[in-house]
């Protein structure tokens, strides 16, 4: 079976409308970028988060409800890898301070409940544990497990040193567990992840994320120099932006729409970018190389003819490899779990985007400026 | 064939060294399943023997014999080293970024503190916290915006601006070094296996440690202030006593010879199997009744068996209260290339603690060319030290840092004025080692945690299912449409994208990098290039036979004439691999590496591995059908 095989279709000829498509899509973009924004994950904004997954499923309306009213201001809940999980989310670091006594009073009150009628006392706070000290060495132990068992996280010491004493972690996401344990006692959760993020990392990261894309392009941009010519590293500069302008916009306008499709900016979303780089690359440079190779045999063509010859020639690859890729991140969309589901989905819009940029982006442009500087491209 | 015996032989020794490169993989997986088993029924005879156990008893137990079988196999050992990693998003477990706040240490090193200093050290502190910049320059330029020097505070008159920093920089270098000592030597002792703990940048250190359930215990025990102390080693006859008692003790339980036939026996007549029954203490902690020491040898798998030992109630009460064992922090490698701990009899309470030390220094001893730690005390600790060190002439004192031993050196004599020599060890790293622990209790710079990653063992279950379905859902749908599309052609196709994964696998072993989630993402991509290369080079051949060319010179046409076009688009992928690998953080580099290795493996799968079977198959004159 063949496709595509000797197409000629005048590639260049309706270039100008699909400059207007391109166009269009990216202010689009820019202005959904304005009025919406990007959603970051943790990775990039800091904060709380953390993922649970309960025995049966669960509504998310009312773990909604019940978080937003425990004192941590707006929270973020999200379904998290099917109806049973539940991702959790806050800019918050540590407790609010107003809250600091309830919870202290919640742990004293859950330490007189496993040993009534013990003596003990607080001998430290600091913003994320509380210490407590107590009468000997084997309370203190038998605390600190089942303490460790009723969902806190606790360590004891017992030493000349730090005496006979109990931490207890105070932290955003042992208030959240602890409060969604109590409305959901008939439907029990494990911890699945668990993530705090410093705000110096987020914005390490951000910034480190952004100079990978654009020293990836101008990289990409002078090996092309090197291997064509200046104007095709341009062409393949140009649309690499492209892919890129229009799959961010495309987050942008889509964040939030779908429970089912998260869509924040994440490490693995910023990898999948840069996989778009290197599959839209891909593309271009292997029409590129027929143009250069059609060039090169065809002296006295017109470059309109060699630019259309040439992508009629790599049609059948084009289309066959990008179909068969396709399909892949569409498997991977689909079976790859949640944590890779933004990683398929940038793919799966890069990829498209990234064949047709090749021709109507990367290769229309050289096409053009030929027209306009009237010269002639040798290899 | 003769033409291709060479490249065939290549293909089959790299298909070889793949394969041998993942059979420890499997082994680690078949030994791991033993493991399990063997461990969930000492699980329940425990639970049978003592039903009132606590968990954390039972899985502290149980952890303790899980490395003791583990390191008891060498050949289990093995397995697990030489396995490709999962990352902690796989296998589970938690992912520390701690930075060492040098705030604190400069704030320490300040001389004659006023307002002044103390508000742009509060100042810089801020800055720093958002921002990765160096707390010493942003000190020093602050100073510098006023016009004040930096000898003012810190050094000495006479050295300029540019000697201070290079100083302070010196000691904040120092303090980050200090750090990841006393963190290494914590994760150590606590047990988790295969931590990795490695330095970012110029303040911050990365600590993973699989498999971590209590997250609290973990962060206490890396960000608590490192406890320096000197303790009496107790007298060899002391020492020995005590452990014979206990040996005499576990040989009664294991129903070895009771002690008074035991006792008669001259240990030399006995065979090794009969000794480690009437002495099962002896037989892993070996002493040598010649040295004049009583401390003990102990192999690294034995360590884990001891402490087991040492937990057990009926052995606690062997000891007396106010002793203890210890074990060295190091282990010396023997001629039999064997890890060999020693295990010390310590008094428990400290002589001193480490907060009198002012300095520390490794240096060469120009008399004895032998490397020497001098360290300095202040007043209190040096008069102190006088009354310790002239108490105990000729007695050891182990120097021990969060409860392991660095060294142990003999008291020449009652050493006043607060300075003292350490030596005896055995070059100028083991003594720049001793000298950082010396300094841990000394110059104390907090540890915070920036970052902290929790993921729990099921989420890591379902990722890697999700993640080996999606490649084999993928691989299986691309093959069979290679096949239905180039007919022959897709087979070989097929072929080498079936070995292409195989060799990233096995490459991956090779090199023991981590496969993380983003790694088995980039596998999947690598599918996708190795197509793509495939299609490129079916195509062309389609054309060049198109053309009317023969069929073996479409072949090799074909192959030539997408020479250019595959080495170009891959060599760009590769620069974005390379990036992602320069600029990316730890489960993105893992994504990288393995796209940078799957485009290396496709380019030699397509050019070599293809063309030789396609030009044996057109040698032999088999029908080559391209669809």
């Amino acid at each position: 079976m063949r496709i595509f095989q000797n197409v000629n279709i005048n590639f260049l000829a309706k270039r100008k409308i699909f400059y207007m498509v391109s166009s269009s899509l990216i202010l689009l973009g820019i202005i959904s970028f304005i009025i919406r924004g990007l959603e970051f994950g943790i990775d990039f904004q800091g904060g709380t988060e953390i993922g649970l997954s309960f025995q049966k499923p669960v509504d998310i309306s009312e773990v909604r409800n019940q978080i937003n009213s425990i004192g941590l201001g707006q929270v973020e809940v999200k379904t998290f890898g099917g109806s049973k999980g539940v991702l959790v989310r806050t800019e918050l670091q540590v407790i609010p301070k107003n809250l600091f006594p309830k919870i202290e009073s919640n742990i004293k009150s859950s330490i007189n409940s496993i040993l009534p009628n013990i003596e003990f006392m607080t001998i430290e706070k600091t913003e994320n544990s509380v210490t407590f000290k107590f009468q000997n060495a084997d309370t203190a132990k038998v605390i600190s497990e089942k303490l460790l068992e009723n969902g806190y996280q606790t360590t004891y010491t017992n030493d000349e040193q730090f005496g006979k004493n109990v931490v207890v972690r105070v932290g955003i996401s042992d208030w959240i567990k602890e409060n969604i344990k109590g409305k959901f006692s008939d439907n029990s959760f494990i911890v699945l992840k668990e993530e705090q993020v410093g705000p110096k990392i987020g914005e390490e990261l951000k910034s480190d994320a952004a100079i990978a894309i654009i020293l990836a392009i101008i990289s990409i941009m002078i090996y092309m120099t090197f291997r064509f010519k200046f104007i095709f590293s341009i062409g393949a500069g140009l649309a690499l932006f492209h892919d890129v302008l229009i799959t961010l916009g495309l987050f942008s306008l889509l964040y939030g729409v779908l429970d089912y499709l998260n869509l924040e900016i994440s490490i693995n979303v910023v990898a999948a970018f840069l996989t778009l780089i290197g599959f839209s690359i891909n593309d271009t440079v292997i029409v590129f190389d027929r143009i250069r190779e059609n060039m090169k045999i065809h002296k006295t063509a017109s470059i309109e003819f060699n630019i259309n010859h040439a992508i009629n020639q790599t049609l059948p690859r084009t289309v066959i490899t990008s179909l068969t890729v396709w399909s892949v991140t569409v498997i991977l969309f689909f079976l790859g779990g949640d944590v890779l589901r933004g990683f398929a989905f940038t793919l799966f819009i890069g990829i498209i985007v990234g064949t047709y940029s090749s021709i109507y982006v990367a290769s229309a442009i050289i096409y053009d400026y030929s027209l306009k500087t009237k010269k002639i491209i040798e290899f | 064939m003769k033409e291709f015996r060479f490249k065939l032989i290549l293909i089959l020794a790299f298909i070889g060294l793949n394969l041998y490169l993942l059979y420890p993989t499997y082994q680690d997986y078949v030994n791991t399943e033993e493991i399990k088993q063997e461990i969930s029924t000492i699980s329940k005879k425990v639970k049978v023997n003592n039903p009132t156990i606590s968990e954390l008893d039972l899985n502290q137990q149980l952890s303790y014999k899980e490395d003791s079988i583990r390191v008891s196999n060498p050949s289990y050992k093995n397995a697990s080293e030489k396995r490709v990693k999962l990352g902690l998003d796989l296998q589970g477990g938690m992912y520390l970024v701690l930075e060492v706040n040098t705030g604190k240490l400069l704030e320490k090193l300040v001389q004659q503190p006023d307002n002044t200093i103390k508000q742009i050290l509060a100042e810089a502190e801020a800055i720093a916290k958002v921002t990765d910049e160096d707390l010493v320059s942003l000190v020093a330029q602050k100073l510098q915006e006023k016009q004040i020097r930096l000898s003012r505070y810190f050094g000495n008159v006479r050295e300029s601006d540019n000697e201070i920093i290079a100083k302070l920089k010196a000691q904040e270098e120092d303090a980050v070094k200090r750090a990841t000592e006393i963190i290494e030597n914590r994760v150590n002792q606590y047990g988790v296996s295969e931590p990795n703990i490695q330095p970012q940048g110029a303040r911050r250190i990365i600590v993973e440690l699989p498999g971590i359930s209590k997250e609290e215990e973990a962060k206490r025990l890396l960000q608590g202030r490192a406890l320096l102390q000197f303790s009496l080693v107790k007298d060899p006859e002391f020492t020995v006593k005590i452990m014979n008692a206990i040996d005499q003790h576990l040989a009664q339980l294991t129903g070895g010879n009771d002690s008074t036939t035991a006792k008669q026996d001259t240990s030399k007549k006995l065979s090794e199997d009969e000794f480690r029954k009437q002495h099962p203490f002896f037989a892993v902690a070996i002493i040598n009744p010649q040295s004049p020491v009583a401390d003990a040898f102990v192999k690294e798998q034995n360590v884990a068996l001891l402490k087991n030992y040492f937990a057990r109630p009926d052995v606690q009460a062997m000891i007396p209260d106010n002793v203890q064992f210890v074990f060295s922090a190091k282990p010396t490698i023997t001629e039999t290339n064997e890890k060999v701990y020693r295990m010390y009899l310590v008094n428990k309470n400290p002589e001193l603690t480490g907060e009198v030390i002012v300095d520390a220094q490794a240096n060469i001893d120009p008399q004895t060319t032998s490397p020497i730690v001098s360290m300095q005390m202040n007043s209190e600790g040096g008069l102190e030290w006088a009354r310790i060190t002239g108490a105990n002439v000729n007695k050891r004192i182990a120097v021990i840092l969060d409860g392991v031993v660095y060294t142990a050196p003999n008291v020449m004599g009652k050493i006043t004025g607060g300075r003292s020599q350490i030596e005896g060890s055995e070059n100028l790293e083991e003594a720049k080692l001793l000298e950082i622990v010396l300094k841990a209790g000394a110059l104390p710079a907090p540890i915070d945690i920036i970052e902290e990653r929790t993921v729990g063992p099921s989420l890591g279950q379902d990722s890697i299912y999700q993640g080996v379905m999606s490649s084999v859902v993928s691989f299986v749908l691309v093959g069979l449409f290679m096949l239905f599309y180039y007919r022959t052609g897709g087979s070989v196709a097929g072929l080498s994208i079936f070995l292409t994964l195989l060799f990233i696998m096995g490459i991956l072993a090779g090199f023991h990098a981590t496969l993380t989630l983003p790694g088995i993402a980039g596998i999947i991509l690598t599918i996708g290039m190795a197509v793509d290369a495939n299609v490129i080079i079916y195509e062309r051949m389609r054309e060049e036979l198109a053309s009317g060319k023969t069929l073996k010179s479409a072949i090799s046409a074909g192959f030539t004439n997408s020479y250019s076009a595959i080495i170009d688009s891959n060599i760009t992928t590769f620069i974005t691999g390379a990036i992602l690998y320069q600029f990316g953080s730890g489960p993105v580099q893992g994504f990288a590496l393995t796209l940078m290795i799957g485009i290396v493996i496709t380019l030699f799968s397509a050019f070599v591995l293809s063309r030789v079977v396609l030009d044996i198959m057109v040698a032999k004159g088999m029908k080559i059908n391209l669809g």
